[in-house]
């Protein structure tokens, strides 16, 4: 069971008139896993979780999630996987109580006991409506709802947009120690990298449509190297970027020994944001096909 | 939750403290540490990571597993502990140290007496 990919999607295209949203996206979640799919606004992240979800249509590619085709088996695909979108999508008018009443009679994999267990570790007040509720309750108030579906995947957009350092340290402790167990898998997508950097367990970047960088966090912790010299001679070639900082000339490889470099400068395990900016910035990163487009930041 | 520096991967670092709790007996032989779920939890760590980090101290005789129980600090664990710790500082300190001193000249009365000249 653990070697099976609760998401496969291969070659995904999308296309808005003439905006290609997704243009040959690539995503694999293994199960047991917390992939986070990041890049910056525009770059297709969100097109991407609507096709997984069965919310869009896609025109090209293959793609299966939890065994299903997403767009075709919607109402199976939705006892299987559980969402939280990156804004506040509960009913305002409606008392926390009542919000409870209707998961319960809506969605069958739903634990009643198990979200009012859940609920009563934050300080959400079931008889308060929902919009009187803070946005850092209303996350928690989701969170708690959505952890007690029994899902295979939950999938997060943006999920700690708009809360404060305190709520988002409890969003990512009750994600860990309350849904995280056995073969369930996590596929959340932000552009706070570092923020959930020591949570995945796999990063995907994407870019104009297109999955740039997709590792485990162990390989980038293995295979990747920060170089940071006064020198720019003698520095072995094949670096993925190099930047100028205020400690001198920063280069980034993948897959050159420790050996190689002793002795040149200053050697470290590069962060997931220095990687991040590296390879939104160079074409060097990746091994994309060459395309055509012109440079529009 | 404390901050994880960059020079080796984070299980490794897990590992190391678990290491320097035993050595220093703030876990002594026979008590339980926390689940997977818990360490993941307390410190915003994926699962995997932390459990990689108690392999590796399951393999090296460190922590034990009791079934249905968890995991636990093994009998004879500190030794174990000690002798594996003495051995990485011969092996890849005292090196480093030996050279910086050699480098500095400083003689084995001073370093004893541990007073500057």
């Amino acid at each position: 069971m653990t070697s099976m990919n609760v998401i496969e999607a291969q070659g995904l295209v999308r296309r808005f008139g003439a905006v290609t949203a997704l243009d040959g996206f690539n995503l694999t979640v293994p199960s047991g896993r917390i992939v986070g799919l990041i890049g910056p606004n525009g770059s297709g992240k969100t097109t991407a979780l609507r096709a997984i979800l069965g919310l869009s249509r896609l025109d090209g590619g293959v793609l299966r999630v939890a065994d299903c085709n997403p767009w075709q088996d919607r109402s199976r695909l939705m006892q299987n996987i559980a969402y939280i979108p990156d804004t506040g999508i509960l009913p305002r008018w409606m008392r926390v109580r009542d919000l409870i009443d209707y998961a319960e009679g809506v969605h069958p994999g739903f634990d009643r006991t198990r979200a009012e267990r859940l609920l009563s570790k934050t300080s959400v007040d079931p008889a308060r409506t929902i919009g009187g509720l803070s946005k850092g309750m209303q996350v928690q108030l989701h969170l708690s709802l959505i952890l007690a579906i029994n899902a295979k995947l939950l999938v997060l957009d943006e999920p700690t947009l708009g809360l404060d350092v305190l709520y988002r340290e409890q969003f990512y402790e009750s994600l860990l120690g309350d849904f995280m167990e056995g073969d369930r898998s996590i596929l959340v997508t932000t552009h706070e990298v570092r923020e959930i950097e020591h949570v995945l367990t796999d990063v995907v970047f994407i870019r104009k449509g297109k999955s740039v960088l997709a590792e485990s966090i162990d390989t980038i912790r293995e295979q990747y190297l920060k170089l940071t010299t006064g020198a720019t001679t003698n520095v072995p070639g094949g670096y993925l970027s190099r930047r100028t900082s205020l400690a001198g000339v920063e280069y980034l490889y993948r897959g050159v020994s420790r050996g190689q470099l002793e002795g040149l400068g200053d050697i470290c395990i590069p962060d997931l944001v220095e990687l991040f900016v590296a390879s939104m910035q160079s074409e060097a990163v990746t091994v994309t096909e060459p395309h055509k487009e012109t440079q529009h930041a | 939750m404390h901050e994880w520096h960059e020079n080796q991967p984070i299980y490794q670092q897990l590992k190391e403290q678990v290491l320097h709790r035993i050595l220093t007996g703030t876990l002594a032989e026979g008590d339980s540490v926390p689940s997977v779920r818990q360490v993941a939890a307390e410190e915003r760590l994926n699962p995997l990571t932390v459990t990689r980090a108690y392999q590796l101290l399951t393999d090296e005789g460190l922590l034990e597993k009791r079934r249905g129980l968890g995991l636990f600090v093994s009998e004879g664990a500190r030794m174990r502990a000690i002798s594996s710790e003495r051995e990485t500082f011969l092996r890849e300190e005292w090196p480093r140290i030996r050279a910086r001193i050699d480098a500095l000249g400083i003689d084995l009365t001073t370093l004893i007496s541990g007073e500057s000249k």
